[in-house]
């Protein structure tokens, strides 16, 4: 049965990317939306598959193609694989729905239906990538899924940027999967065998490497710093319904991949919990930090994405260091709080993106110091995007506060531990963490109000419209979602039989609900006579956009606050009219941040690369002599290695 | 059940009864240290009685986020008032977690950052920016000074840490003196007093928490300063009934209760007398020297933490 | 034992606000309540001595801790301000190399630098975990008087960043070894010629070391190092 859902819903997603890339004549829009729908209607399936297998904690394996005795490709559903499928299942039917208006938007017809095509593939291999059950076949659909991706990332190619972000991209993702494969292939190498199955017998020191190599390649993938800096760039280059994706599922499928590592493949140690703590603690505040100087609001999305993979990583961190510790509860709250982060990260990051695209499509900008006023012309989306907010700033009774306040209980269980060292290590971790969510609620206080209060600032955004029916529904589903998961939070964990020391939001809800409502009783007189007057500026008579406080004047104090981090360097060139230089006749300005690890890290690192493979290359370009004597070097030191190894 | 209604109705009506008497009498004590002769005692009670009968007015560029703010303010701040046990320790446990007390205020400040920002005037602007600076850098020293209190005392939830203290005394946990240092750092700088804000003034130079509410007018303004006056009291409920809790009723009898108000107000009013005090003694620190202090406090609950456990 | 327990508890209390003296000696730049903050910080030296009296009643810490209040809160104070009234510097805003924020952070380092080394002595020296935690307060104030002194500008910000080591150093002996009473009354003869010393210097040299060698060569002197 499980079986059945699960192949069904891979044909019908194989049947959507065959229609959508096979084309035709006419009007693409009533093809793609059958694609669409088709995507849609797997992806029920396989939510329904997944929903089995959770509800009857069912193991399956089944195989589908064998290549050789030693590799074919194999699924292995359990309740981990199922509980990741589920979120991206469920976060794919909601841009889905949002994807039917939202590709119309831009592109050309035939790039349409290849984005449509691409997308069926990218979610077929990010299933296929979870439900693997062999290195094998993790591998061969991670490259598909980064390929896939690649596509979509590129859809808007002209544009400078984008090729940049593309590149970017490609050479980073292959990186990943260079150090994936390297831990695949020790792993093989000393267990003998492809299958995702518990290795035993492992030293200390290999066991180290495997873990160190696989941190690498899934941390490349999910942005943990310093491997992130791709992720800014692809995500806000790539259209909305795209970003979404990539943003709220495809770095989570990375996550999946770690958690395996760690829970199934390998027993974890000490100094990894604290290397996957501190790693995530400094993505986690770096990733805000960062956020709050950017003024794309793509990319200050992005990097909020950096900021919350961080904190699933701290989660695993903590769950490793207090599973060494035998601190079973706090163990056992740390992960479940990780996996819990990880579905709520997928469904408010999915919502904010959405809604970005909408705003991004309305106004035809990504810079949030042309936005402004929104609020009027698309109320809806203001109100979804209020919610995502407030659930990605942990904000109770949302469910962004469900998941990190599991990860704040487990914190303040650090005293237990018996090593004191490790104890204020965790605790400096924690202040760093309360940093990091007071941030996260600053950087949305000014996006959303940048974006969507006060006046508008440009053309485009006093002529904004609403955006139409399907593009509000994908992600008022995901917001409907955020609510119920954040007050029935503690319902929820106990229904499925988790007996952790999580707070009880609901009561605190109603309370509030019951208040509120008193007070809007008390004031309704008063409020059915409200008049509508002007904004009260010093006595100025008719108040202009100029006047509100804008993104940049808005972090401003932040920024002036952890300027060692930013370094900004102010070069302003003036040209004088006299010689005295009494009279400035004009000049220019320029302000540069630190790209820190741009600059420091990945330019020198890429010329160095470069360099050694412009020697290798001047190897090659050689005549026919010498690529003969090359041959006949290479058959000697063979002859030479053969005689002394046997 | 009926204990727990009983709790609810009384712990809140109490609460926000007492809120403009405090506020009045920090006020009243200042002056006094000013040479002046003050408002009467009753003026936060007259104040907000005058609100109410007062007409509202919205600015036109503002949106539904300035007409809900007030409401949910005071829902969040109220919820957060629930957790804070002042009357009687109620018998309905598992709702006073501490984390979720402090995230309730967190929110309430959320949404009225936001109505700052929505009439798009200059002084909203710059208080939402500055208020969230700021209580991004003391969220450090609050967490730390909780985690201090659950290091000593045992446990995250309030009512639990209240009646921890209430049958064991200060002399069993003299280390909570520390933590109640970094928690009247941390009530300075929530309830906007100097010497971060300074929250007589109108001026651009002093506004953080005055800018927000400024487009606020009429039964909505009295609402923003009804749940301000609530915030500073529980967190001060927060202190005194950690360090202090003589009095507090154990469980819900008649002469319990009197006893426990009564014993609360007189607490509560002598701290509003060192708020008071304190505030007088200082001049507002400019707002890029704030970091320094609020590391100092950090270092400070830090080291309480490091200590405990060292020694 | 109760009482033991309780002693401790202060104890701990009592050094958590040195510590916290000892940050904001760091971090002030008003000249005034410098030596407000160093008399404050004797005087919490003097309580742990007297709380450890009442513990072990040894005669010399009493005597030691009357003597403390008597010149460390008391006298060189008074001194001090004194001197502070005919100086026309109230304020010190210059920081040499540490800014206050990366100096508090660097203390804290320090104090698990030190932490970890004295570890690894903790079994010869056969002391309990409190007093293992004093020895290494005193070390890190010792050390911290050091950063005072390094980057700060003004001589008078050096005397009291002086003084703080003095304390630690103190503090150090407290818990770890007996100080017979003359050592004592040795060492505090000593503070008191320093500091009359300094006073006299300080007069002469006004503000901070650089200015006062630019004033001696103006006048065709130079000054012995």
């Amino acid at each position: 049965m499980i079986q059945a859902l699960f192949l069904g819903g891979g044909v019908a997603l194989l049947l959507a990317a065959a229609i959508s890339a096979i084309g035709g004549q006419g009007s693409g829009s009533g093809r793609r939306r059958a694609a669409l729908g088709l995507v849609i209607v797997g992806v029920i399936a396989w939510c329904s598959a997944c929903a089995i297998v959770l509800a009857d904690n069912s193991n399956l394996t089944f195989q589908l193609y064998q290549l050789t005795p030693q590799l074919g490709i194999a699924f292995h559903l359990d309740r981990l694989a199922a509980f990741f499928i589920l979120i991206v299942s469920s976060v794919t039917a909601c841009v889905a729905i949002y994807s039917f208006r939202y590709v119309e938007h831009t592109g050309s017809e035939s790039r349409r239906d290849m984005s449509v095509a691409a997308m069926s593939v990218f979610i077929l291999s990010m299933v296929l990538v979870v439900a693997s059950a062999n290195f094998f076949a993790f591998i061969f659909f991670w490259e598909l899924m980064s390929l896939s991706s690649l596509f979509l990332v590129m859809f808007d190619r002209e544009k400078g940027e984008t090729a940049k972000a593309g590149i970017y991209y490609l050479v980073m993702t292959q990186f990943s999967t260079l150090f994936l494969l390297l831990g695949a292939l020790l792993l093989h190498r000393y267990t003998g065998t492809f299958d995702i199955t518990s290795a035993g017998g492992l030293t200390l020191s290999t066991a180290g490497i495997i873990f160190t190599a696989f941190f690498i390649g899934f941390g490349t993938k999910a942005g943990v710093i310093p491997f992130h800096k791709w992720l800014p760039f692809a995500h806000a280059a790539a259209p909305s319904n795209i970003s979404a994706l990539m943003s709220g599922v495809m770095i989570k499928v990375a996550i999946y991949g770690l958690v395996r590592i760690l829970l199934d493949v390998l027993s974890p140690e000490l100094w990894w919990g604290t290397l996957l703590l501190v790693f995530g603690t400094v993505s986690a505040v770096l990733g805000v930090i960062y956020a709050l100087k950017e003024h794309d609001l793509k990319k200050l999305l992005a990097f909020h994405s950096i900021e919350n993979i961080g904190i699933i990583v701290i989660g695993l961190g903590l769950w490793v260091i207090f599973g060494n510790y035998h601190l079973k509860t706090l163990a056992d709250l740390s992960l479940f709080g990780a996996l819990f982060h990880t579905l709520n990260h997928a469904i408010f990051k999915s919502l904010l993106f959405m809604t970005a695209g909408s705003v991004v499509a309305a106004t035809h900008t990504r810079n949030i110091e042309e936005m402004g006023g929104l609020v009027k012309t698309m109320p809806a989306t203001a109100a979804i995007f209020l919610i995502g907010s407030a659930a990605i700033s942990a904000l109770p009774p949302l469910n962004g506060f469900a998941s990190e306040v599991m990860l704040f209980q487990a914190y303040l269980g650090a005293f237990q531990v018996p090593s004191p060292l490790t104890a204020v290590l965790l605790f400096t971790a924690l202040a760093g963490f309360a940093l990091m969510s007071a941030l996260a609620a600053a950087c949305f206080v000014k996006a959303f109000g940048a974006v969507f209060l006060a006046l508008p600032r440009s053309h485009e955004a006093e002529h904004a419209h609403e955006a139409p029916m399907s593009m509000l529904i994908g992600p008022g589903i995901l917001a409907a979602a955020c609510c119920i998961l954040g007050v029935f939070s503690y319902q929820i964990l106990k229904g499925i039989g988790l007996d952790l020391p999580v707070p009880n939001v609901l009561p605190v809800s109603l309370v509030a609900l019951t208040v509120f409502g008193l007070a809007v009783l008390a004031v309704r007189r008063m409020e059915a006579k409200a008049r509508v007057s002007e904004t009260w500026g010093c006595g100025i008579h008719a108040q202009t956009s100029k006047m509100e406080y804008t993104a940049s004047g808005f972090s401003e104090p932040i920024i002036t606050i952890f300027s060692p981090i930013f370094r900004t360097r102010k070069i302003a060139h003036r040209e004088f009219a006299d010689k005295d230089k009494s009279i400035v006749s004009g000049g220019s300005g320029e302000v540069h941040t630190l790209q820190f690890f741009e600059e420091r890290i990945y330019m020198p690192t890429a010329q160095f690369v470069k360099r050694i493979a412009g020697y290798v290359s001047g190897l090659h370009n050689v005549d026919l002599d010498a690529n003969v004597m090359y041959i006949f070097v290479v058959i000697v030191v063979i002859l030479l290695a053969v005689g002394q190894l046997l | 059940m009926l204990n727990t209604v009983l709790y609810l109705v009384l712990n809140t009506v109490f609460v926000v009864a007492v809120s403009p008497l405090v506020m009045s009498l920090v006020k009243k004590v200042k002056a006094y240290c000013q040479g002046r002769i003050g408002p009467p005692l009753l003026q936060g009670y007259y104040n907000l009685f005058k609100l109410f009968k007062k007409e509202i007015i919205y600015s036109q560029n503002s949106s539904f986020i300035m007409r809900l703010a007030p409401y949910l303010n005071i829902g969040f701040l109220v919820a957060a008032s629930v957790m804070v046990p002042i009357v009687f320790l109620p018998q309905i446990s598992g709702i006073g977690n501490i984390i979720l007390f402090l995230y309730l205020m967190v929110t309430a400040k959320f949404f009225m950052a936001l109505a700052g920002l929505d009439a798009g005037s200059t002084f909203g602007g710059m208080g939402s920016s500055r208020e969230m600076s700021l209580s991004a850098i003391i969220e450090p020293v609050t967490i730390t000074s909780v985690a201090a209190l659950a290091f000593v005392l045992k446990s995250t939830d309030i009512p639990q840490m209240f009646a921890t203290t209430l049958h064991g005394s200060l002399t069993q946990y003299p280390t909570l003196i520390l933590v109640a240092f970094s928690l009247f750092i941390v009530i300075i700088v929530e309830t906007a007093r100097v010497p971060v804000d300074n929250p007589e003034t109108h001026l651009e130079l002093t506004m953080i928490h005055e800018a927000m509410v400024l487009e606020q007018t009429g039964p909505k303004l009295a609402l923003m300063e009804l749940s301000h006056g609530i915030k500073q009291t529980i967190l001060m409920a927060l202190s005194i009934n950690i360090i202090l809790p003589l009095g507090l009723a154990a469980d819900a009898g008649f002469i319990a209760i009197i006893v426990s108000i009564v014993s609360f107000t007189v607490k509560v009013l002598a701290f509003a007398v060192v708020v008071g005090v304190f505030e007088s003694m200082m001049a507002k620190i400019r707002l890029f020297r704030l970091p320094s202090f609020f590391m100092l406090a950090l270092f400070f609950s830090f080291a309480t933490i490091v200590f405990e456990l060292l020694a | 034992m109760n009482n033991a327990l309780f002693g401790d508890d202060i104890i701990k209390i009592l050094l958590v606000f040195l510590i916290g003296s000892a940050a904001l000696v760091i971090t002030q730049r008003s000249l005034t309540s410098l030596f407000s903050i160093y008399a404050l910080q004797s005087a919490i030296l003097a309580a742990i001595a007297l709380v450890l009296f009442t513990r072990e009643a040894t005669l010399s810490l009493l005597f030691m801790a009357l003597l403390t209040i008597l010149s460390k809160v008391v006298i060189i104070p008074m001194f001090l301000r004194r001197l502070l009234a005919v100086m026309p510097i109230k304020r010190d805003l210059e920081f040499r190399y540490l800014t206050p924020i990366s100096s508090i952070m660097l203390s804290a380092a320090l104090f698990f630098v030190v932490y970890k080394a004295f570890t690894v002595f903790s079994a010869s020296l056969a002391v309990g975990p409190l007093f293992l935690l004093g020895a290494v307060i005193g070390v890190s104030l010792a050390l911290m008087g050091m950063l005072v002194i390094m980057s700060r500008r003004k001589v008078v910000t050096k005397i009291i960043g002086y003084l703080t080591m003095e304390n630690g150093v103190l503090l150090f002996s407290l818990f770890i070894a007996e100080m017979p009473f003359i050592i004592e009354v040795l060492i505090v003869v000593d503070l008191l010629m320093i500091i009359v010393l300094s006073a006299v210097l300080a007069f002469g040299i006004d503000s901070s070391v650089e200015a006062f060698h630019k004033r001696l060569s103006q006048l065709g002197l130079e000054s012995e190092d």
